[in-house]
Protein backbone atom coordinates (compact mmCIF):
# COMPACT_ATOMS: atom_id res chain seq x y z
CA UNK A 1 0.00 0.00 0.00
CA UNK A 2 2.68 2.60 0.87
CA UNK A 3 4.44 1.46 -2.28
CA UNK A 4 1.46 2.39 -4.45
CA UNK A 5 1.11 5.72 -2.66
CA UNK A 6 4.84 6.34 -3.01
CA UNK A 7 4.82 5.50 -6.72
CA UNK A 8 1.75 7.62 -7.37
CA UNK A 9 3.19 10.60 -5.50
CA UNK A 10 6.58 10.24 -7.18
CA UNK A 11 4.81 10.11 -10.53
CA UNK A 12 2.86 13.25 -9.63
CA UNK A 13 6.04 15.07 -8.58
CA UNK A 14 8.00 14.09 -11.69
CA UNK A 15 5.23 14.56 -14.25
CA UNK A 16 4.14 17.92 -12.89
CA UNK A 17 7.78 19.07 -12.63
CA UNK A 18 8.29 18.22 -16.31
CA UNK A 19 5.00 19.97 -17.08
CA UNK A 20 6.18 23.02 -15.11
CA UNK A 21 9.30 23.22 -17.26
CA UNK A 22 7.68 22.42 -20.59
CA UNK A 23 4.40 24.35 -20.35
CA UNK A 24 3.89 26.89 -23.12
CA UNK A 25 2.31 29.40 -20.77
CA UNK A 26 4.11 30.52 -17.66
CA UNK A 27 0.88 30.37 -15.65
CA UNK A 28 0.48 26.68 -16.42
CA UNK A 29 4.10 26.23 -15.41
CA UNK A 30 3.30 27.76 -12.02
CA UNK A 31 0.31 25.43 -11.63
CA UNK A 32 2.55 22.48 -12.46
CA UNK A 33 5.03 23.64 -9.86
CA UNK A 34 2.24 23.85 -7.28
CA UNK A 35 1.19 20.25 -7.98
CA UNK A 36 4.81 19.11 -7.81
CA UNK A 37 5.26 20.75 -4.40
CA UNK A 38 2.00 19.23 -3.15
CA UNK A 39 3.37 15.84 -4.23
CA UNK A 40 6.52 16.48 -2.21
CA UNK A 41 4.31 17.27 0.79
CA UNK A 42 2.61 13.92 0.25
CA UNK A 43 6.00 12.21 0.29
CA UNK A 44 6.73 13.92 3.61
CA UNK A 45 3.47 12.52 4.99
CA UNK A 46 4.50 9.02 3.87
CA UNK A 47 7.73 9.50 5.82
CA UNK A 48 5.72 10.40 8.94
CA UNK A 49 6.56 14.10 8.95
CA UNK A 50 3.06 15.58 8.85
CA UNK A 51 4.08 18.85 10.42
CA UNK A 52 6.74 19.43 7.79
CA UNK A 53 4.26 18.46 5.05
CA UNK A 54 1.72 21.01 6.24
CA UNK A 55 4.32 23.74 6.28
CA UNK A 56 5.56 22.62 2.87
CA UNK A 57 2.04 23.24 1.52
CA UNK A 58 1.51 26.43 3.47
CA UNK A 59 4.86 28.05 2.65
CA UNK A 60 5.79 26.70 -0.77
CA UNK A 61 2.37 26.32 -2.39
CA UNK A 62 0.58 28.98 -0.38
CA UNK A 63 3.27 31.64 -0.56
CA UNK A 64 6.02 30.90 -3.11
CA UNK A 65 3.71 29.81 -5.93
CA UNK A 66 1.45 32.78 -5.21
CA UNK A 67 4.49 35.03 -5.46
CA UNK A 68 5.46 33.45 -8.78
CA UNK A 69 1.92 33.80 -10.15
CA UNK A 70 1.81 37.37 -8.99
CA UNK A 71 5.15 38.20 -10.60
CA UNK A 72 4.11 36.63 -13.90
CA UNK A 73 0.91 38.65 -13.92
CA UNK A 74 2.65 41.90 -13.05
CA UNK A 75 5.48 41.51 -15.56
CA UNK A 76 3.61 40.08 -18.53
CA UNK A 77 0.46 42.10 -18.65
CA UNK A 78 -1.73 41.40 -21.62
CA UNK A 79 0.39 40.57 -24.61
CA UNK A 80 2.52 37.53 -25.14
CA UNK A 81 0.86 34.91 -23.05
CA UNK A 82 2.73 32.38 -25.19
CA UNK A 83 6.42 31.96 -24.45
CA UNK A 84 8.65 32.20 -27.49
CA UNK A 85 10.30 28.86 -27.92
CA UNK A 86 13.67 28.40 -29.53
CA UNK A 87 14.63 25.30 -31.43
CA UNK A 88 17.45 23.57 -29.57
CA UNK A 89 20.63 23.90 -31.67
CA UNK A 90 23.33 21.27 -32.09
CA UNK A 91 25.00 22.30 -28.84
CA UNK A 92 21.65 22.17 -27.07
CA UNK A 93 21.00 18.64 -28.28
CA UNK A 94 24.45 17.56 -27.17
CA UNK A 95 23.74 19.11 -23.77
CA UNK A 96 20.49 17.20 -23.44
CA UNK A 97 22.30 13.98 -24.36
CA UNK A 98 25.06 14.57 -21.80
CA UNK A 99 22.57 15.48 -19.09
CA UNK A 100 20.57 12.34 -19.81
CA UNK A 101 23.67 10.14 -19.67
CA UNK A 102 24.76 11.68 -16.37
CA UNK A 103 21.29 11.22 -14.89
CA UNK A 104 21.30 7.59 -16.01
CA UNK A 105 24.74 7.03 -14.50
CA UNK A 106 23.74 8.60 -11.18
CA UNK A 107 20.52 6.59 -11.03
CA UNK A 108 22.43 3.40 -11.80
CA UNK A 109 25.01 4.15 -9.15
CA UNK A 110 22.30 4.79 -6.56
CA UNK A 111 20.50 1.56 -7.44
CA UNK A 112 23.71 -0.46 -7.27
CA UNK A 113 25.40 1.16 -4.29
CA UNK A 114 22.58 2.02 -1.89
CA UNK A 115 20.89 -1.02 -0.39
CA UNK A 116 17.11 -0.66 -0.57
CA UNK A 117 15.61 -1.82 2.69
CA UNK A 118 12.09 -3.25 2.34
CA UNK A 119 10.91 -1.76 5.62
CA UNK A 120 11.35 1.86 6.52
CA UNK A 121 12.56 2.52 10.05
CA UNK A 122 9.84 3.54 12.47
CA UNK A 123 10.93 7.05 13.26
CA UNK A 124 13.44 9.60 12.06
CA UNK A 125 14.99 12.49 13.93
CA UNK A 126 13.74 14.18 17.09
CA UNK A 127 10.09 14.49 18.13
CA UNK A 128 8.57 17.90 17.44
CA UNK A 129 7.87 19.01 21.04
CA UNK A 130 11.55 18.43 21.89
CA UNK A 131 12.62 20.36 18.80
CA UNK A 132 10.34 23.24 19.75
CA UNK A 133 11.64 23.27 23.32
CA UNK A 134 15.23 23.31 22.06
CA UNK A 135 14.50 26.12 19.65
CA UNK A 136 12.89 28.18 22.40
CA UNK A 137 15.56 27.54 25.03
CA UNK A 138 19.09 26.63 23.97
CA UNK A 139 18.85 27.91 20.41
CA UNK A 140 16.84 31.02 21.27
CA UNK A 141 19.60 33.48 20.39
CA UNK A 142 20.31 32.11 16.89
CA UNK A 143 16.56 32.05 16.27
CA UNK A 144 16.16 35.69 17.26
CA UNK A 145 19.15 36.67 15.12
CA UNK A 146 17.64 34.80 12.18
CA UNK A 147 14.39 36.70 12.71
CA UNK A 148 16.31 39.98 12.83
CA UNK A 149 18.09 39.17 9.57
CA UNK A 150 14.79 38.40 7.84
CA UNK A 151 13.22 41.51 9.34
CA UNK A 152 16.12 43.63 8.10
CA UNK A 153 15.72 42.12 4.62
CA UNK A 154 12.01 42.95 4.59
CA UNK A 155 12.62 46.52 5.76
CA UNK A 156 15.37 46.92 3.14
CA UNK A 157 13.05 45.68 0.42
CA UNK A 158 10.29 48.01 1.54
CA UNK A 159 12.69 50.97 1.55
CA UNK A 160 13.86 50.19 -1.98
CA UNK A 161 10.28 49.85 -3.19
CA UNK A 162 9.32 53.15 -1.58
CA UNK A 163 12.22 55.06 -3.20
CA UNK A 164 11.20 53.61 -6.54
CA UNK A 165 7.67 54.87 -6.16
CA UNK A 166 8.59 58.41 -5.13
CA UNK A 167 10.68 58.87 -8.28
CA UNK A 168 7.62 58.59 -10.51
CA UNK A 169 6.37 61.92 -11.89
CA UNK A 170 2.96 62.92 -10.52
CA UNK A 171 2.64 59.44 -9.10
CA UNK A 172 -0.63 58.85 -7.40
CA UNK A 173 -0.03 56.64 -4.44
CA UNK A 174 -2.52 53.90 -3.97
CA UNK B 1 -61.32 9.96 20.21
CA UNK B 2 -57.85 11.48 19.79
CA UNK B 3 -57.25 11.22 23.52
CA UNK B 4 -57.04 7.47 23.02
CA UNK B 5 -54.56 7.96 20.22
CA UNK B 6 -52.36 10.16 22.42
CA UNK B 7 -50.26 7.40 24.06
CA UNK B 8 -49.57 5.91 20.66
CA UNK B 9 -48.56 9.30 19.33
CA UNK B 10 -46.33 9.80 22.35
CA UNK B 11 -44.71 6.46 21.71
CA UNK B 12 -44.03 7.36 18.09
CA UNK B 13 -42.57 10.71 19.17
CA UNK B 14 -40.39 8.98 21.76
CA UNK B 15 -39.17 6.55 19.17
CA UNK B 16 -38.40 9.35 16.73
CA UNK B 17 -36.51 11.22 19.46
CA UNK B 18 -34.59 8.07 20.32
CA UNK B 19 -33.64 7.57 16.69
CA UNK B 20 -32.59 11.19 16.22
CA UNK B 21 -30.44 11.24 19.35
CA UNK B 22 -28.95 7.80 18.78
CA UNK B 23 -25.28 7.63 17.95
CA UNK B 24 -25.83 5.74 14.71
CA UNK B 25 -28.13 8.41 13.34
CA UNK B 26 -25.72 11.16 14.34
CA UNK B 27 -22.86 9.34 12.75
CA UNK B 28 -24.79 8.91 9.53
CA UNK B 29 -25.78 12.56 9.39
CA UNK B 30 -22.66 14.24 10.71
CA UNK B 31 -19.79 11.85 10.43
CA UNK B 32 -19.36 11.37 6.69
CA UNK B 33 -18.93 15.12 6.69
CA UNK B 34 -19.88 15.57 3.08
CA UNK B 35 -23.64 15.53 3.65
CA UNK B 36 -23.44 17.70 6.72
CA UNK B 37 -21.19 20.32 5.13
CA UNK B 38 -23.08 20.37 1.83
CA UNK B 39 -26.53 20.76 3.39
CA UNK B 40 -25.29 23.26 5.95
CA UNK B 41 -23.73 25.39 3.20
CA UNK B 42 -27.04 25.36 1.31
CA UNK B 43 -28.85 26.22 4.53
CA UNK B 44 -26.45 29.13 5.10
CA UNK B 45 -27.36 30.56 1.69
CA UNK B 46 -31.01 30.59 2.76
CA UNK B 47 -30.17 31.91 6.23
CA UNK B 48 -28.18 34.79 4.80
CA UNK B 49 -30.97 35.79 2.45
CA UNK B 50 -33.48 35.67 5.29
CA UNK B 51 -31.31 37.64 7.73
CA UNK B 52 -30.44 40.31 5.16
CA UNK B 53 -34.12 40.52 4.20
CA UNK B 54 -35.09 41.11 7.83
CA UNK B 55 -32.50 43.87 8.17
CA UNK B 56 -33.74 45.52 4.98
CA UNK B 57 -37.43 45.10 5.94
CA UNK B 58 -38.10 42.61 3.17
CA UNK B 59 -39.43 39.06 3.33
CA UNK B 60 -36.79 37.17 1.39
CA UNK B 61 -37.31 33.76 -0.23
CA UNK B 62 -40.81 32.57 0.50
CA UNK B 63 -42.33 30.02 -1.86
CA UNK B 64 -39.97 27.03 -2.17
CA UNK B 65 -40.59 24.87 0.85
CA UNK B 66 -41.30 26.10 4.37
CA UNK B 67 -40.50 29.81 4.36
CA UNK B 68 -38.35 29.32 1.25
CA UNK B 69 -35.90 26.92 2.87
CA UNK B 70 -35.60 24.90 -0.35
CA UNK B 71 -34.65 27.96 -2.39
CA UNK B 72 -30.88 27.16 -2.50
CA UNK B 73 -31.63 23.69 -3.87
CA UNK B 74 -33.96 25.15 -6.51
CA UNK B 75 -31.24 27.65 -7.43
CA UNK B 76 -28.69 24.86 -7.66
CA UNK B 77 -30.86 22.85 -10.04
CA UNK B 78 -31.50 25.96 -12.10
CA UNK B 79 -27.76 26.74 -12.35
CA UNK B 80 -26.99 23.18 -13.38
CA UNK B 81 -29.16 23.53 -16.48
CA UNK B 82 -28.02 27.02 -17.34
CA UNK B 83 -25.82 27.77 -20.32
CA UNK B 84 -22.14 28.34 -19.60
CA UNK B 85 -21.26 31.74 -21.07
CA UNK B 86 -17.56 32.53 -21.28
CA UNK B 87 -15.60 35.41 -22.80
CA UNK B 88 -13.95 34.62 -26.12
CA UNK B 89 -10.38 34.29 -24.88
CA UNK B 90 -11.24 32.81 -21.49
CA UNK B 91 -9.47 29.63 -20.47
CA UNK B 92 -12.45 27.30 -20.12
CA UNK B 93 -10.48 24.27 -18.94
CA UNK B 94 -8.59 26.25 -16.33
CA UNK B 95 -11.80 27.85 -15.08
CA UNK B 96 -13.57 24.51 -14.70
CA UNK B 97 -10.54 22.99 -12.98
CA UNK B 98 -10.22 25.93 -10.60
CA UNK B 99 -13.94 25.93 -9.76
CA UNK B 100 -13.71 22.23 -8.92
CA UNK B 101 -10.49 22.81 -6.99
CA UNK B 102 -12.12 25.62 -5.01
CA UNK B 103 -14.92 23.27 -4.00
CA UNK B 104 -12.44 20.58 -2.92
CA UNK B 105 -10.40 23.10 -0.96
CA UNK B 106 -13.53 24.38 0.78
CA UNK B 107 -14.51 20.87 1.84
CA UNK B 108 -11.05 19.70 2.87
CA UNK B 109 -10.72 21.50 6.24
CA UNK B 110 -13.99 19.93 7.44
CA UNK B 111 -12.10 16.64 7.74
CA UNK B 112 -10.17 17.90 10.75
CA UNK B 113 -13.03 19.58 12.62
CA UNK B 114 -14.48 17.44 15.42
CA UNK B 115 -18.27 17.26 15.65
CA UNK B 116 -18.29 15.26 18.87
CA UNK B 117 -16.21 12.85 20.90
CA UNK B 118 -14.74 10.55 18.27
CA UNK B 119 -16.84 12.15 15.53
CA UNK B 120 -13.99 13.45 13.42
CA UNK B 121 -12.91 12.18 10.02
CA UNK B 122 -9.17 12.61 10.51
CA UNK B 123 -7.99 12.96 14.08
CA UNK B 124 -4.66 14.54 13.15
CA UNK B 125 -2.02 15.77 15.54
CA UNK B 126 -1.44 18.70 13.19
CA UNK B 127 -5.13 19.45 12.60
CA UNK B 128 -4.86 23.19 13.14
CA UNK B 129 -1.87 23.56 10.82
CA UNK B 130 -3.65 21.39 8.26
CA UNK B 131 -6.68 23.69 8.24
CA UNK B 132 -4.50 26.76 7.81
CA UNK B 133 -2.39 25.08 5.11
CA UNK B 134 -5.53 24.33 3.10
CA UNK B 135 -6.79 27.87 3.68
CA UNK B 136 -3.54 29.25 2.27
CA UNK B 137 -4.24 27.57 -1.10
CA UNK B 138 -7.36 29.63 -1.77
CA UNK B 139 -5.69 32.84 -3.03
CA UNK B 140 -3.77 31.14 -5.81
CA UNK B 141 -6.85 29.33 -7.13
CA UNK B 142 -8.91 32.53 -6.99
CA UNK B 143 -6.13 34.42 -8.76
CA UNK B 144 -6.10 31.76 -11.48
CA UNK B 145 -9.86 32.13 -11.92
CA UNK B 146 -9.44 35.90 -12.18
CA UNK B 147 -6.67 35.51 -14.74
CA UNK B 148 -8.32 32.77 -16.75
CA UNK B 149 -11.57 34.73 -17.14
CA UNK B 150 -9.78 37.25 -19.37
CA UNK B 151 -11.86 40.07 -17.95
CA UNK B 152 -10.61 43.09 -16.08
CA UNK B 153 -13.24 42.84 -13.36
CA UNK B 154 -12.34 39.23 -12.66
CA UNK B 155 -8.64 39.99 -12.73
CA UNK B 156 -8.93 42.96 -10.35
CA UNK B 157 -11.12 40.90 -8.04
CA UNK B 158 -8.59 38.07 -8.06
CA UNK B 159 -5.73 40.45 -7.31
CA UNK B 160 -7.63 42.08 -4.45
CA UNK B 161 -8.49 38.67 -3.03
CA UNK B 162 -4.83 37.68 -3.18
CA UNK B 163 -3.60 40.82 -1.43
CA UNK B 164 -6.21 40.57 1.25
CA UNK B 165 -5.83 36.90 2.05
CA UNK B 166 -2.03 36.91 1.99
CA UNK B 167 -1.88 40.01 4.20
CA UNK B 168 -4.31 38.56 6.73
CA UNK B 169 -2.75 35.13 6.92
CA UNK B 170 -0.04 36.29 9.34
CA UNK B 171 -2.41 37.67 12.00
CA UNK B 172 -4.47 34.50 11.51
CA UNK B 173 -1.55 32.25 12.45
CA UNK B 174 -0.49 34.49 15.34
CA UNK B 175 -3.97 34.90 16.83
CA UNK B 176 -4.35 31.19 17.59
CA UNK B 177 -0.86 30.84 19.03
CA UNK B 178 -2.17 31.61 22.50
CA UNK B 179 -4.46 28.57 22.40
CA UNK B 180 -1.62 26.35 21.26
CA UNK B 181 0.53 27.66 24.10
CA UNK B 182 -2.20 27.00 26.69
CA UNK B 183 -3.09 23.50 25.49
CA UNK B 184 0.29 22.40 24.20
CA UNK B 185 -1.25 20.67 21.17
CA UNK B 186 -2.31 21.33 17.58
CA UNK B 187 -4.91 18.56 17.64
CA UNK B 188 -8.37 20.13 17.30
CA UNK B 189 -10.06 17.34 19.28
CA UNK B 190 -7.71 17.90 22.20
CA UNK B 191 -8.21 21.67 21.94
CA UNK B 192 -11.96 21.11 22.38
CA UNK B 193 -11.35 18.70 25.28
CA UNK B 194 -9.25 21.36 26.99
CA UNK B 195 -12.21 23.76 26.95
CA UNK B 196 -14.57 21.63 29.03
CA UNK B 197 -14.04 23.88 32.05
CA UNK B 198 -13.84 27.29 30.39
CA UNK B 199 -14.14 28.27 26.74
CA UNK B 200 -11.15 29.94 25.19
CA UNK B 201 -13.16 33.01 24.29
CA UNK B 202 -12.65 34.20 27.89
CA UNK B 203 -8.87 34.03 28.33
CA UNK B 204 -8.20 34.59 24.63
CA UNK B 205 -10.64 37.43 24.03
CA UNK B 206 -8.05 39.42 22.06
CA UNK B 207 -7.17 36.41 19.97
CA UNK B 208 -10.87 35.79 19.36
CA UNK B 209 -11.41 39.37 18.17
CA UNK B 210 -8.39 39.19 15.85
CA UNK B 211 -9.33 35.77 14.50
CA UNK B 212 -12.92 36.77 13.85
CA UNK B 213 -11.81 39.89 11.96
CA UNK B 214 -9.31 37.88 9.97
CA UNK B 215 -11.97 35.29 9.21
CA UNK B 216 -14.17 38.01 7.76
CA UNK B 217 -11.30 39.07 5.50
CA UNK B 218 -10.43 35.51 4.50
CA UNK B 219 -14.06 34.85 3.64
CA UNK B 220 -14.33 38.10 1.67
CA UNK B 221 -17.31 39.16 3.73
CA UNK B 222 -18.36 42.71 4.60
CA UNK B 223 -16.61 44.92 5.70
CA UNK B 224 -13.77 43.26 3.78
CA UNK B 225 -15.67 42.26 0.63
CA UNK B 226 -13.39 44.27 -1.66
CA UNK B 227 -12.75 41.33 -4.04
CA UNK B 228 -16.47 41.21 -4.73
CA UNK B 229 -17.30 44.92 -4.49
CA UNK B 230 -20.41 44.87 -6.64
CA UNK B 231 -20.52 48.61 -7.29
CA UNK B 232 -16.98 48.58 -8.72
CA UNK B 233 -16.23 45.09 -9.93
CA UNK B 234 -19.65 43.64 -10.85
CA UNK B 235 -19.00 40.43 -8.90
CA UNK B 236 -15.23 40.34 -8.53
CA UNK B 237 -13.48 37.16 -9.60
CA UNK B 238 -16.83 35.42 -10.08
CA UNK B 239 -17.97 37.89 -12.76
CA UNK B 240 -17.34 35.68 -15.76
CA UNK B 241 -18.38 32.40 -14.16
CA UNK B 242 -21.78 31.10 -15.14
CA UNK B 243 -23.75 27.90 -14.93
CA UNK B 244 -22.00 25.05 -13.16
CA UNK B 245 -18.65 26.80 -12.47
CA UNK B 246 -20.54 29.69 -10.90
CA UNK B 247 -22.51 27.29 -8.73
CA UNK B 248 -19.30 25.59 -7.64
CA UNK B 249 -17.56 28.87 -6.85
CA UNK B 250 -20.59 30.29 -5.04
CA UNK B 251 -21.18 27.15 -2.99
CA UNK B 252 -17.45 26.89 -2.26
CA UNK B 253 -17.50 30.32 -0.63
CA UNK B 254 -20.46 29.34 1.55
CA UNK B 255 -18.80 26.04 2.40
CA UNK B 256 -15.72 27.99 3.40
CA UNK B 257 -17.92 30.21 5.56
CA UNK B 258 -19.41 27.15 7.27
CA UNK B 259 -16.01 25.56 7.83
CA UNK B 260 -14.51 28.82 9.12
CA UNK B 261 -17.43 29.31 11.53
CA UNK B 262 -17.02 25.72 12.68
CA UNK B 263 -13.33 26.42 13.22
CA UNK B 264 -14.15 29.50 15.33
CA UNK B 265 -16.58 27.32 17.31
CA UNK B 266 -13.94 24.65 17.79
CA UNK B 267 -11.15 27.00 18.79
CA UNK B 268 -12.92 29.57 20.91
CA UNK B 269 -16.50 28.54 21.71
CA UNK B 270 -15.95 25.13 23.24
CA UNK B 271 -16.75 22.99 20.21
CA UNK B 272 -19.15 20.23 21.17
CA UNK B 273 -19.29 21.13 24.88
CA UNK B 274 -22.73 22.19 26.08
CA UNK B 275 -25.60 21.04 28.32
CA UNK B 276 -26.37 17.38 27.85
CA UNK B 277 -29.99 17.61 26.65
CA UNK B 278 -28.79 18.01 23.06
CA UNK B 279 -26.31 15.65 21.41
CA UNK B 280 -22.78 16.93 20.84
CA UNK B 281 -22.87 17.43 17.04
CA UNK B 282 -26.04 19.50 17.37
CA UNK B 283 -24.20 21.88 19.69
CA UNK B 284 -21.37 22.29 17.18
CA UNK B 285 -23.76 22.99 14.30
CA UNK B 286 -25.88 25.33 16.43
CA UNK B 287 -22.88 27.39 17.52
CA UNK B 288 -21.59 27.41 13.97
CA UNK B 289 -24.87 28.80 12.67
CA UNK B 290 -24.85 31.46 15.39
CA UNK B 291 -21.33 32.56 14.35
CA UNK B 292 -22.41 32.60 10.70
CA UNK B 293 -25.49 34.67 11.61
CA UNK B 294 -23.23 37.26 13.23
CA UNK B 295 -21.29 37.41 9.95
CA UNK B 296 -24.57 37.98 8.08
CA UNK B 297 -25.71 40.72 10.44
CA UNK B 298 -22.34 42.44 9.97
CA UNK B 299 -22.91 42.27 6.22
CA UNK B 300 -26.28 43.94 6.62
CA UNK B 301 -25.07 46.75 8.84
CA UNK B 302 -21.49 47.73 7.96
CA UNK B 303 -20.07 49.64 4.96
CA UNK B 304 -17.10 48.40 2.95
CA UNK B 305 -13.58 49.53 3.92
CA UNK B 306 -11.05 51.10 1.56
CA UNK B 307 -8.07 49.10 0.32
CA UNK B 308 -5.48 51.13 2.23
CA UNK B 309 -7.49 50.93 5.46
CA UNK B 310 -7.78 47.18 5.01
CA UNK B 311 -4.03 46.74 4.61
CA UNK B 312 -3.16 49.20 7.38
CA UNK B 313 -5.57 47.47 9.77
CA UNK B 314 -4.00 44.12 8.96
CA UNK B 315 -0.39 45.11 9.36
CA UNK B 316 -0.56 47.60 12.22
CA UNK B 317 -3.60 46.86 14.35
CA UNK B 318 -4.34 43.15 14.00
CA UNK B 319 -0.69 42.11 14.13
CA UNK B 320 -0.09 44.19 17.26
CA UNK B 321 -3.25 42.84 18.90
CA UNK B 322 -2.22 39.28 18.08
CA UNK B 323 1.17 39.85 19.71
CA UNK B 324 -0.53 41.46 22.71
CA UNK B 325 -2.65 38.32 22.98
CA UNK B 326 0.50 36.19 23.07
CA UNK B 327 1.93 38.34 25.88
CA UNK B 328 -1.34 38.10 27.84
CA UNK B 329 -1.18 34.33 27.44
CA UNK B 330 2.40 34.27 28.71
CA UNK B 331 1.30 36.33 31.72
CA UNK B 332 -1.58 33.93 32.38
CA UNK B 333 0.77 30.97 32.25
CA UNK B 334 3.38 32.59 34.46
CA UNK B 335 0.86 33.17 37.28
CA UNK B 336 -0.06 29.50 37.08
CA UNK B 337 -3.46 29.71 35.38
CA UNK B 338 -2.27 27.63 32.44
CA UNK B 339 -3.08 24.39 34.24
CA UNK B 340 -6.83 25.07 33.85
CA UNK B 341 -6.67 24.22 30.15
CA UNK B 342 -3.78 21.80 30.06
CA UNK B 343 -4.84 18.23 29.37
Amino acid sequence: MPDIAFLALSGLVIVSAIFALEARELIYGAVGLAFSLIGVAGLFILLGAEYLAMFQISVYVGAVVVLILFTIMLVRRESGRIVEEEEPGRLGRAGILVAGLIALAVAGAIVILVPISPEAPEFYGVPLPELGRDLASSYAVPLVILGLVIGATVIGGLTLAKVEREKKPNGTTQ
Amino acid sequence: MWLQALPALQEILNLALRIITSRTFLEIVFFPGFLNVMLSAAFLVWLERKVIARIQLRIGPLYAGLSGILQPIADGVKLMFKEMILPELADAKLLMLCALGLMMLAFAPAAAIPFGEGLVIANMDVGLVYVFAVMSLFPSVILLIGWGSNSKYSFLGGLRSLFQQVAYEIPMWLSVLGIVMLTGTLNLTKIVEAQQRLWFVVPQVLGFAVFFTVALAELERTPFDLPEAETELVMGWMTELSGVPFMLGFLAMYTKLYVMSALITTLFLGGWSGPGFLPQPVWVVLKTFIVASVVFVIRGTFPRVRVDILLRTGWTRLLVLAFANIFVTVALMSIGLGSVWRI
